[in-house]
């Protein structure tokens, strides 16, 4: 017989049969699988340390360059001191981070720049040559130099700057990827180099600049990618979430099934309930597994980023509540929730872009969720820096909630 | 005095500018059926959903088992059962899953959930999942879920639809067990045969009013014609002659005729719900 039942055992009975529905459908299993299987394995798979040297060609040789000034800067007078120092010319001589690939001609490192010749060097430092379109083997114990941008001068470039001749050419050869910046330091790199050839001094009095890093400084301790990542990828698993949760509510709704629950002592607010934690639970908990696979968790920051996932779920199952009584079928599904996810991943990508972000995508509602996420696995931050953000993201959570079981409620009672 | 299981006064309700239910009024008495007949949109669905709670009526009043049924009290709920017209089943789950979902829902622990599904010839497919059943399959397992909580008032949409008719006999004992177990029951099907056979009274609903309330024996005999029809060899072929039972002259032309060599066969004829409900409506039930 039946007695009277409490809501907590209506909700309940509403969970046990969200987890069994769940995990009878296949389509959200496999994606659930795959998509925790496939953001660790990117994970795993991205570099681990950052290439902080900027590899710098130069052709000719700068031996070359030394050998014929010496004849000249010698017919000029210069004194035994004064060669010497010749001797000990280097163009990279105080230029932290910048590495030296020397060529014997112009068109060889122009061709390597661009892509169409490869170079490597090997162990024992010599370079050698392999043309990509050939059929060739890769030179074995060497390793392949990336050259993004080289400077061709001419052989006399030393002797001519120091006989203060006019009409010198340099040419700066760069790949297209290379930011303007680094171009024009290379042009000033070598007005520098010729004005020191030259005997000249700069006509300016020099500074002394002292470099203060705010914050953690990361020199040699770069953000890599697979760090820029790590928060990326558990905001990830929130998005496929949202798809997997707005399905089982929109077939619920389409099946009709509610109604079948609703004739029953369980009210529209238990099935609400019920939809909510579930969906929430699950993000989190998927949310979880995947930062813990990635290392994210460490005894200092679990707690804040325990909270933010559980802020980040609450605002995905909104927003799933919201789909899931609008889309009709699969591709209805796929459509809204793309309509809907898209933008909240718009903030995702300031993680990978230098910079901070534009004012406009701090107002979208996950923005906090991916702040907090970055700021406490890349940065260390702590509560007291995660509090402010987190309470921003929760009244978000209030207003996307809200639409969510506006919706979902109109939805149900329509049936 | 009996509270009658379902109790109706004036009920009313309005989907926007369109008035559904225009102020109909019947009570249900525990362990009787009552057929709610009428054509798609005649507002019997709407009927149905203000008393299972799924509609606020708009107008009137509505109880079940003395209880107003706009206070949504869960304790009416738990006593209610519903067969739905669509099979709104959750497929994913066993037949025995869904079934003890339910009976979890109305409290109930020590549910038997296999003696229900044996009810309705389900017991062997008790744990395969409802998404492989065959639509009779469907049907009978949201029949069994109606069942679940031993419901002391029953709503039952189109019950044997799309059903064989061994099975839709099977059924039609089964509604019949609950309404003499106690249950009062609230059928609304297209069928004037299920609808003859297990109503106790029967109500014709068109446009969103009853028209007509009654036994169908009643109903029978207000609005249809009793009379006689004799089939006789004439030749070649058939001749008909019909002839209205307690008419002039009837008695005497029946027994001559039932001497005749030419007497092929003799039916009562009797009229049916649903010419009755043409004649009352102008319509037909399937429209």
């Amino acid at each position: 017989m039946s007695s009277p039942v409490s809501r907590g055992a209506i909700i309940a009975a509403l969970l046990k049969k969200e987890l069994i529905a769940y995990s009878r459908d296949k389509l959200y299993l496999f994606l659930t699988v795959l998509t925790v299987v496939a953001v660790v394995s990117v994970f795993w798979l991205l570099p681990d340390s950052v290439e902080e040297s900027i590899t710098l060609a130069v052709s000719p040789p700068v031996q070359t360059m030394v050998e014929d000034a010496r004849e000249t800067l010698k017919a000029m007078g210069a004194t035994d001191e004064q060669l010497a120092e010749l001797d000990e010319a280097d163009l990279t001589e105080g230029e932290e981070g910048i590495a030296l690939v020397e060529f014997e001609n112009a068109e060889q490192m122009a061709a390597v720049i661009e892509g169409t010749l490869e170079a490597y060097r090997t162990n024992e430092g010599a370079l050698v040559f392999r043309d990509p379109g050939a059929d060739e083997d890769k030179p074995k114990d060497a390793h392949r130099m990336n050259v993004d941008i080289g400077i061709a001068f001419p052989e006399t470039f030393i002797s001519d700057v120091a006989a203060k001749k006019d009409g010198v050419r340099v040419i700066i050869y760069s790949d297209a990827a290379v930011p303007e910046e680094i171009e024009g330091a290379m042009h000033s790199f070598v007005r520098e180099m010729a004005y020191q050839f030259a005997g000249v001094a700069l006509p300016v009095g020099m500074p002394d600049a002292d470099e203060i890093v705010l914050g953690e400084d990361r020199v040699g301790n770069q953000v890599t990618m697979r760090e820029k990542m790590r928060p990326m990828l558990a905001f990830m698993i929130l998005l496929i979430e949202t798809f997997s949760m707005s399905s089982l509510i929109s077939l619920e709704v389409a099946q009709r099934t509610v109604t079948a629950v609703l004739v029953t002592p369980a009210k529209v607010a238990d099935f609400l309930i019920a939809k909510t934690v579930f969906g929430t639970g699950l993000s989190l908990v998927q949310g979880t597994i995947v930062l813990a696979l990635v290392g994210a968790f460490t005894p200092q920051n679990w707690s804040i980023l325990l909270a933010t996932l559980l802020v980040g779920a609450m605002m995905f199952t909104g927003v799933a509540l919201f789909v899931g009584s609008a889309g009709k079928d699969f591709m209805g599904q796929l459509f809204y929730t793309m309509m809907f996810t898209i933008p909240l991943l718009i903030p995702s990508f300031s993680v990978l872009f230098p910079g901070s972000a534009a004012p406009w995508v701090k107002v979208i509602p996950s923005y906090p969720v991916l702040d907090t996420l970055v700021n406490t696995t890349m940065y260390g931050a702590g509560w007291d820096e995660a509090a402010g953000s987190l309470a921003y993201g929760l009244v978000w959570v209030v207003v996307l909630y809200g639409i969510g079981l506006f919706a979902l409620k109109r939805k149900v009672e329509s049936l | 005095m009996t509270v009658p299981a379902i109790s109706v006064d004036g009920l009313r309700y309005s989907y926007g500018d369109l008035e559904a239910v225009k102020g109909v009024s019947f009570d249900v008495q525990p362990g009787e059926i009552l057929g709610f007949l009428g054509p798609n949109g005649a507002g019997k669905s709407t009927t149905i959903k203000m008393l299972t709670g799924q509609l606020t009526p708009k107008g009137g009043s509505a109880r079940i088992l003395g209880v107003d049924v706009a206070l949504d009290d869960p304790e009416v709920q738990a006593q209610i059962g519903v067969c739905f017209e669509e099979k709104n089943l959750y497929l994913q789950m066993t037949a025995l899953e869904n079934l003890e979902f339910f009976a979890s829902l109305f409290g109930i622990r020590d549910v038997d959930a296999m003696e229900v599904l044996r009810r309705v010839g389900l017991a062997d497919r008790a744990r395969d999942r409802v998404g492989n059943f065959s639509k009779g399959m469907r049907q009978r397992m949201m029949i069994s879920r109606a069942f679940i909580n031993k419901p002391r008032v029953l709503f039952l949409d189109e019950p044997t639809d799309g059903l064989d008719p061994v099975t839709s006999a099977a059924i039609r004992t089964t509604i019949r067990e609950e309404a003499d177990r106690g249950a009062a029951v609230l059928l609304t099907t297209h069928d004037m045969f299920e609808a003859d056979e297990l109503s106790d009274r029967v109500a014709f609903i068109n446009e969103g009013e009853i028209v007509a309330l009654d036994t169908a024996e009643s109903l029978k005999l207000k609005y249809g014609t009793r009379s006689v029809l004799v089939r006789l060899r004439d030749g070649n072929g058939v001749r008909e002659e019909h002839l209205p039972l307690g008419g002039d002259g009837s008695s005497a032309r029946l027994a001559e005729l039932a001497g005749s060599p030419d007497l092929l066969t003799i039916h009562t004829e009797e009229a049916t719900l649903e010419a009755i409900f043409i004649k009352l409506t102008g319509r037909g039930l399937e429209g």
